[in-house]
């Protein structure tokens, strides 16, 4: 604690600042050790590829973006030449963000259709039961035998995966809505079901949806690397390509690039829901 | 000395809300048994009664958001059928969309149907400005007191210009002293607006202290027990021996020496 007696105010700010400062040293700390015994590790294990250094995976890193590599545009068909490390990421992409974007609109639709609809929760809830308990991955046998293990079968996969954590936070957040706030709009107009749903739920549900959006971020890396393990074109395919012929370090240079990807995404998502619900 | 008298069955050429033996029961409850009075247009009407008495319940079936199993509700002659812009309510947690700003509150009832009204702007201004929030205007409910988040209630529920105002227990969970003020302010805007109000409480001091007429609910099974009319001048002086008799009067009609409970 701050032990200035000028300003209240001014203390309380050099109290907090300092908690910040002390934080983000320990943190740095933290990683500090983590590479170090990461260090001695790797320098005391025989055969080196079974414990790349975080020097050699740090130049593998760099490797990445130091060379250049040509992919196929899916729909578009056309070639692009980029550094290596965007090029596989932007293969992932190609069916990550279809995939993700497809299947969180389709999770939400329905998870809003049956919170607010009784009798459709009714008909589907069993369904629902049913299906909702299978990994995203065992979907991988119909995505080959469907659409072949490219980007579509990997955006069918991811899909599933988006489509379910979607749907929970679509369907608890309308199912939550307070009966006060609905029996508020109706006294001041509000009659129709779909008005109820745009004016209230929606807005009510808000915070639950974009959590659930949030989440699935995260899920649907999991499952597009693990897509991508069965053969479709990416970071994810790099990753076995990689330690196929014994480059451990650059597996390890593109399981940080998906780290790194995925943490500029959730830090984005972050910001952008924190503007959406300054009302919270 | 003040009027009191047992049931209330003189009937008004202005009466604006019309109760006839109505009830209500829930599963094995029965909240409202037969349940008749009426309310005059532009009076100030306070249901005062222990909790689970149904007063909430009768506020509700009055506002169309709970259907009756008997009797029947009229307001302005015309069978209640569900909610309506006619009738605002005022509600005892507030019920502010927490989403919106208090102007996006307060505005809500304007935008449907889609504002009708020539400036719903200074309409909102002026609605801010009845119950004295300027300079919150664009504060979203978290950022307010339970005082403040009764005005924009308040407000919210005038801004359609209802001819009903239905309040439950609206004061409850504020304050003996914001209380009192927010009790000043809505007399004032009830006589700027001429508005019926149907105001429900458990507190008598309250009642006594806003109501033309006070309606006495007995709770199990939800019956009028009596009405009293309050003809005291206002703004009413709560220590003056006028008020403290009615006040002892009531209490006395609800059986309860002492009605603090929730």
């Amino acid at each position: 604690m701050s032990t200035r007696t000028d300003t209240s105010s001014n203390a309380v700010v050099a109290g907090s600042f300092e908690g910040d400062r002390r934080r983000y040293l320990r943190g740095l700390g933290g990683l500090l050790v983590f590479l170090l015994v990461w260090w001695v590790g790797a320098m005391t294990t025989q055969p080196s590829y079974l414990v790349p250094g975080p020097l050699d995976s740090g130049r593998a890193f760099i490797d990445l973006f130091a060379t250049s590599t040509a992919i196929v545009v899916p729909v578009l068909g056309s070639s692009l030449v980029l550094p290596t490390g965007f090029a596989h990421l932007a293969q992932t992409l190609f069916h990550y963000l279809p995939g993700l974007l497809l299947g969180a609109s389709c999770g939400i639709s329905l998870g809003l259709a049956m919170g607010w609809h009784g009798v459709l929760d009714d008909w589907l809830r069993p369904l629902v039961r049913v299906l909702r308990p299978i990994p995203p991955l065992a979907w991988v046998v119909f995505a080959i035998v469907w659409f072949g293990i490219h980007h579509t079968g990997a955006a069918f996969i991811v899909f599933v995966g988006a489509f379910w954590i979607n749907f929970y936070g679509a369907y608890g957040g309308v199912e939550g809505v307070s009966s006060e706030l609905t029996d508020a709009a109706s006294t001041l107009g509000v009659e129709r079901d779909l008005s109820m749903l745009k004016l209230v739920a929606l807005p009510s549900a808000a915070p639950q949806v974009l959590t659930g959006f949030r989440t699935s971020i995260g899920r649907c890396w999991m499952i597009v690397v693990g897509a991508e393990l069965f053969g479709a074109p990416g970071v994810g395919y790099e990753i076995i390509n990689a330690s196929n012929n014994l480059a451990m370090a650059t597996s390890v240079a593109y399981m940080v690039l998906i780290s790194l990807a995925f943490l500029c995404m959730d830090v984005g998502f972050r910001l952008l829901e924190r503007r959406i619900l300054t009302w919270r | 000395m003040a009027l009191s008298s047992g049931s209330s069955t003189d009937h008004d050429s202005r009466e604006k809300i019309t109760i006839q033996n109505v009830s209500r029961s829930y599963e094995s409850v029965q909240a409202l048994a037969d349940v008749s009075f009426s309310v005059a247009e532009g009076e100030f009407c306070c249901v005062v009664g222990p909790s689970g008495c149904g007063k909430t319940t009768l506020l509700r079936a009055i506002a169309g958001l709970d259907d009756p199993d008997g009797g029947s509700i009229l307001v302005g002659g015309d069978p209640v059928t569900g909610p309506g812009l006619d009738r605002g309510m005022v509600f005892q947690e507030y019920a502010l969309f927490p989403w919106r700003t208090v102007r996006g509150n307060i505005r809500f009832g304007l935008d449907r149907p889609a504002c009708d009204c020539p400036d719903c702007e200074a309409r909102v201004r002026e609605l801010i400005d009845l119950v004295g929030l300027e300079g919150f205007e664009d504060a979203y409910p978290k950022a307010l007191s339970g005082g403040m988040k009764q005005r924009v209630g308040i407000a919210r529920a005038l801004a359609v210009d209802p001819e009903i105002l239905l309040m439950d227990e609206p004061f409850g969970s504020v304050d003996t002293r914001t209380r009192d003020r927010l009790h000043a302010e809505l007399l004032d805007i009830w006589t700027q607006t001429g508005q019926t109000v149907v105001f429900v409480t458990h507190d008598i001091d309250e009642a006594v202290t806003l109501a033309d007429r006070v309606i006495v609910v007995d709770a199990d099974p939800g019956t009028v027990q009596s009405t009293f009319s309050i003809d005291l001048a206002r703004p009413r002086e709560r220590t003056a021996r006028d008020f403290v008799g009615h006040v002892a009067r009531i209490r006395t009609e609800l059986g309860r020496p002492d009605d603090t409970s929730h």
